[in-house]
C-alpha cells in the first residue's frame, strides 16, 4: 500500500466538524469574560482560591470545544485575568501576596494539564468515529464486489461505492489490449477534461498516482489512482475532487488507496474466474471433440469397409462367384455408399449450423409444400409404410427456411422409420396453436424409454430403443434448425403407445 | 444419328462412371475437363445435350452456360453439389434446363437426360396434354380430372400451361412469375404459392404428398408427368 501523504498539500484543508481557529477564539474569549465578569460580581464574597477554581471550568469548557493550541492560550489567558481582576492589588499585575505565585504556577498546571487530556480526549473519539465509517465504506465495497463476475460490473460496483463514501465524482477507465481504452469507461459522461486522457494512460503505464495536488501533474481536474492488482495494473481510477476538498485529508487518500486497492483486487478475481470458466469451456470442447471422433469414425469406417470389401470381392473373384450373390455385392455396395454419403451431409450440415454459416432464407410458405416436398424426397426408403397427412386447409403460411424446414421434416419422418417396426403406421398432423403453427409426427412404435425425452436430441446420442445405426446427428440438427427459428422442439410418448415429436413453428400472422 | 452428348466435368472418377452408363445407353459422348475445353468442344461438336458440373478447375460453370446459351438451345444438364441452392437457381435461371444433385444414381441421371432430349424434340403445341388421371386440351382450354371437367381461374390455368410448357423441367419462382405475371412480379413469390396450392387442391388426390405438382426445395417447381 503506497501513502502518498506527503505528496499532498494540506494547506488550506479543513476538519470537518470543528470550528475555525477564530471562531474558536472568540469562543474562549467570551468563556473567560464571562467567568471573570462572575469573578467581578463574586470577589468580595469569596476567597480568591476559589475564584479560581471558576476559571478552571472555564477553561475545561473550553477544552471540550476547542484545539488544543487555542485552549492552552484561554488557559494563559485565564491566569493572566485571575491576577489582573482577581488578586489584590486590582486591575494590575502586580502581586501583593507572593503565596498567590503558588495559586497561579498550579493554576496554570492544571488548565494546561486540563486542556491537553480533553483535547486527547476527544480526538480519539473523532478518529473511532472515522475509523468506524472507513471499515464500514470498506465493508460495503467488498460486499459489493464479491458478487462481481465480469470485469466492468465490478469496476462499476465500485464506482457506485466510491461515489456514496467520498461524495464526488468517481469514474474508472478500463484497459483493451494492454493500452487503457477510454471508450471502457464506467460511465458515459466524463467529467474531465478530454486532454487528461494522457494522464490517465502516463498513471496506468506508471503506476503512480496523479494529477490534482498530487507531485505529478498538479493543474489537473482529476485525481487519477491506479488500480493495482497482485500481477498488472488493470485500470485507473479517476476522482474529480469538485467542491469537496476534504478528499485531499490524509486519511481520505488513504481510504482512497485501499478502495483502489481492492477494486484492482476484485477485478483480478474476476479475470482468473473467467480465465477457470474458459478452460473448462475448453475441456468440454476437447471431450465432445473426441467423443465426435469416436463416433464419426466409427460410423464412417463400418460403411466403408462394407463397400471396399463388397468392391474388392466383386474385382478379384468375380468369375468364381454366382450371378445372385455379385448381384447382392453390388446392392450392398450402393446402399452403405447411400449410409455415408447421408452421414457426411448430416455432419456437415451439423458443422455449418455449429459454425454459424447457415443464414436462414425465410419467408411465408405454405406448411402443405414443405411437408409435401420432404415426404417426396423420403419415397425410396418408405418401403410401402402407411404415412397419413392431417393438414387444416385453413393453416396459416409459415415464416421459415423452407429448405431447412423441410429437412427438419424428412428427418423426423426417417427418424420415425428407422426406429419403428416395419408396417406400422406414420401421422403427420399440422394445427394451429398459440405460438404458431404446431406440427406433429406420431409413430405407433415402442416410445421413448423414461428421461430419453431431452436427451435424444443432443449429438451423437442413439436411442436406447434398438435401431438402424446412424449417428445420432438427425434430431440434433432438427433442434438447431427449430431454435435458429426460434421455434420449439419437443418428444414425449404417445397415449395409446408410440412417440410423437411436436415442432412448433412461427406463422406468417405474427410477422 | 445416337444422340451426342457432351460432359464437362473435372473428376476422373465421376468421368469414369458417366463413360460407362453413357456407352450402355448407347449415348454418343465427348469429354471435356475444363470450362474453356467445354466452350470450345460445345462450338465445335454441336451436342443434343450437355451435362456441366459447376465446380471447374479454370473458371465457373455459370459461364460455361452464359457462353452455350449465346448461340445454342441444346439442354443444360448440371450437376450440382447437394445444398447449393442459390447456384442451382443461377443455372437455371441463366438457361440450364435441369440439375441433378451429387451423389446422384445412374437411374436418376438417365431419366434426366432422357427428359431432356425429350423436351428438345419439342412437343406438339395445340393437342390435347395428358398426364396421370388429368387431361388438359390446350386448344380448348379445358382441363379435366378423371373425366370430369374443373374450373381454373385465369391465373391457375396460365401456370398450368407454363409448366405444362416444360412438362418434367424445374422452373425457378423467377421463371414462373415472369412468364405468368409478367416481368415486374419477379419477387412475388407469395402469389405463386398460394397458386399452387390452389392447383394441387384441384388437381391431386392428396395436395400433401402431390404426385405432379411437385416442389424443388428452395429453387421451384416441377410438373412430374410420370414416367
Amino acid at each position: 500500500m503506497r501513502h502518498n501523504v506527503s505528496d499532498i498539500d494540506t494547506k488550506d484543508v479543513q476538519r470537518p466538524g470543528v470550528s475555525p481557529a477564530w471562531r474558536e477564539a472568540a469562543f474562549a474569549i467570551t468563556i473567560v469574560a464571562i467567568v471573570t465578569l462572575i469573578a467581578l460580581a463574586l470577589r468580595s464574597y469569596l476567597a480568591a482560591t476559589s475564584l479560581a477554581m471558576a476559571y478552571l471550568l472555564g477553561v475545561v469548557a473550553i477544552a471540550m470545544r476547542c484545539s488544543r493550541r487555542v485552549s492552552v492560550a484561554a488557559s494563559i489567558l485565564s491566569v493572566a485575568a485571575f491576577d489582573f481582576f482577581c488578586v489584590p492589588p486590582y486591575f494590575t499585575f502586580v502581586v501583593s501576596d507572593y503565596e498567590f505565585l503558588v495559586t497561579f504556577g498550579a493554576m496554570l498546571v492544571v488548565a494546561l494539564v486540563i486542556s491537553t487530556q480533553t483535547a486527547r480526549i476527544r480526538a480519539s473519539a473523532l478518529h473511532a468515529t472515522e475509523r468506524e465509517a472507513r471499515t464500514q465504506a470498506l465493508y460495503r465495497l467488498s460486499r459489493t464486489l464479491a458478487g462481481q463476475t465480469r470485469v466492468f460490473d465490478a469496476a462499476r460496483a465500485a464506482v457506485d461505492v466510491a461515489e456514496q463514501v467520498f461524495e464526488t465524482k468517481v469514474l474508472i477507465f478500463l484497459p483493451d489490449d494492454g493500452k487503457l481504452s477510454f471508450r471502457k469507461r464506467t460511465a458515459d459522461y466524463v467529467p474531465v477534461p478530454a486532454s487528461e486522457e494522457h494522464l490517465a494512460q502516463w498513471v496506468f503505464d506508471h503506476g503512480v498516482k496523479a494529477g490534482n495536488r498530487m507531485k505529478d501533474f498538479s493543474n489537473a481536474a482529476g485525481l487519477y489512482i491506479p488500480l493495482r492488482g497482485a500481477r498488472e495494473i488493470h485500470g485507473v481510477m479517476c476522482v474529480v475532487p469538485g467542491s469537496n476538498s476534504t478528499i485531499f485529508l490524509p486519511e481520505q487518500q488513504n481510504l482512497l488507496d485501499l478502495f483502489a486497492n481492492q477494486t484492482a483486487l476484485a477485478i483480478e478475481r474476476t479475470i482468473s474466474q473467467k480465465g477457470a470458466e474458459d478452460t473448462r469451456l475448453r475441456m468440454e470442447t476437447e471431450q465432445m471433440r473426441s467423443s465426435l471422433l469416436s463416433a464419426v469414425s466409427h460410423d464412417l469406417r463400418t460403411p466403408l469397409a462394407s463397400i471396399t470389401g463388397a468392391a474388392s470381392t466383386l474385382r478379384t473373384q468375380s468369375d468364381k462367384l454366382a450371378a445372385e450373390v455379385r448381384h447382392e455385392l453390388l446392392e450392398s455396395i450402393s446402399e452403405e455408399a447411400d449410409r455415408l454419403s447421408r452421414l457426411v451431409a448430416n455432419l456437415l450440415d451439423m458443422t455449418r449450423f455449429e459454425s454459424g454459416a447457415v443464414e436462414l432464407r425465410r419467408d411465408l410458405y405454405p406448411l402443405e409444400e414443405i411437408v409435401g416436398s420432404a415426404l417426396q424426397r423420403l419415397e425410396p426408403r418408405m418401403e410401402g409404410r402407411a404415412v397419413s397427412t392431417v393438414l387444416p386447409a385453413d393453416l396459416p403460411p409459415v415464416f421459415v427456411d423452407d429448405v431447412l424446414i423441410g429437412q427438419v421434416v424428412a428427418n423426423l419422418v426417417e427418424n420415425a422409420l428407422k426406429y419403428t417396426p416395419e408396417g406400422t403406421p406414420l401421422e403427420l398432423a399440422a394445427e394451429t396453436g398459440a405460438d404458431g403453427v404446431i406440427l406433429e409426427v406420431r409413430d405407433r412404435g415402442p416410445g421413448l424409454a423414461p428421461g430419453e425425452e431431452d436427451r435424444i436430441f443432443e449429438k451423437f446420442y442413439r436411442g436406447a430403443t434398438k435401431g438402424a445405426g446412424g449417428a445420432g446427428l438427425g434430431l440434433a440438427i432438427c433442434r438447431a434448425v427449430v431454435q435458429a427459428h426460434r421455434g420449439s422442439i419437443r418428444a414425449f410418448n404417445r397415449p395409446g403407445g408410440g412417440a410423437v415429436f411436436r415442432v412448433t413453428l412461427p406463422s406468417g400472422n405474427r410477422s | 444419328m445416337k444422340p451426342l452428348i457432351l460432359m464437362v466435368e473435372d473428376d476422373p472418377q465421376i468421368r469414369r462412371f458417366l463413360r460407362a452408363a453413357l456407352t450402355a445407353e448407347d449415348y454418343r459422348f465427348q469429354e471435356a475437363t475444363t470450362a474453356e475445353d467445354g466452350l470450345t468442344q460445345a462450338s465445335a461438336y454441336r451436342p443434343d445435350l450437355i451435362l456441366l458440373d459447376l465446380g471447374l478447375p479454370d473458371r465457373d460453370g455459370l459461364e460455361v452456360i452464359r457462353g452455350v446459351r449465346q448461340w445454342s438451345t441444346a439442354p443444360i444438364l448440371v450437376l450440382s453439389a447437394r445444398g447449393q441452392e442459390r447456384d442451382k437457381i443461377e443455372a437455371l435461371d441463366l438457361g440450364a434446363d435441369d440439375y441433378v444433385a451429387k451423389p446422384f444414381t445412374v437411374g436418376e441421371l438417365l431419366a434426366r437426360i432422357r427428359a431432356g432430349l425429350r423436351r428438345s424434340a419439342t412437343v406438339a403445341p395445340g393437342a390435347v396434354f395428358q398426364f396421370g388421371q388429368i387431361e388438359v386440351d390446350l386448344e380448348k382450354r379445358v382441363v379435366k380430372v378423371r373425366g370430369e371437367e374443373i374450373h381454373l381461374t385465369p391465373n391457375e390455368y396460365k401456370l398450368l400451361q407454363t409448366l405444362i410448357k416444360h412438362a418434367g423441367k424445374v422452373l425457378t419462382q423467377r421463371q414462373l412469375l415472369n412468364e405468368v405475371w409478367g416481368p415486374n412480379s419477379t419477387e412475388q413469390a407469395q402469389y405463386l404459392r398460394v397458386y399452387i396450392a390452389q392447383l394441387r387442391r384441384k388437381l391431386e388426390q392428396d395436395p400433401a404428398r402431390p404426385k405432379h405438382l411437385q416442389t424443388e426445395p428452395g429453387v421451384g417447381y416441377r410438373l412430374v408427368t410420370g414416367e
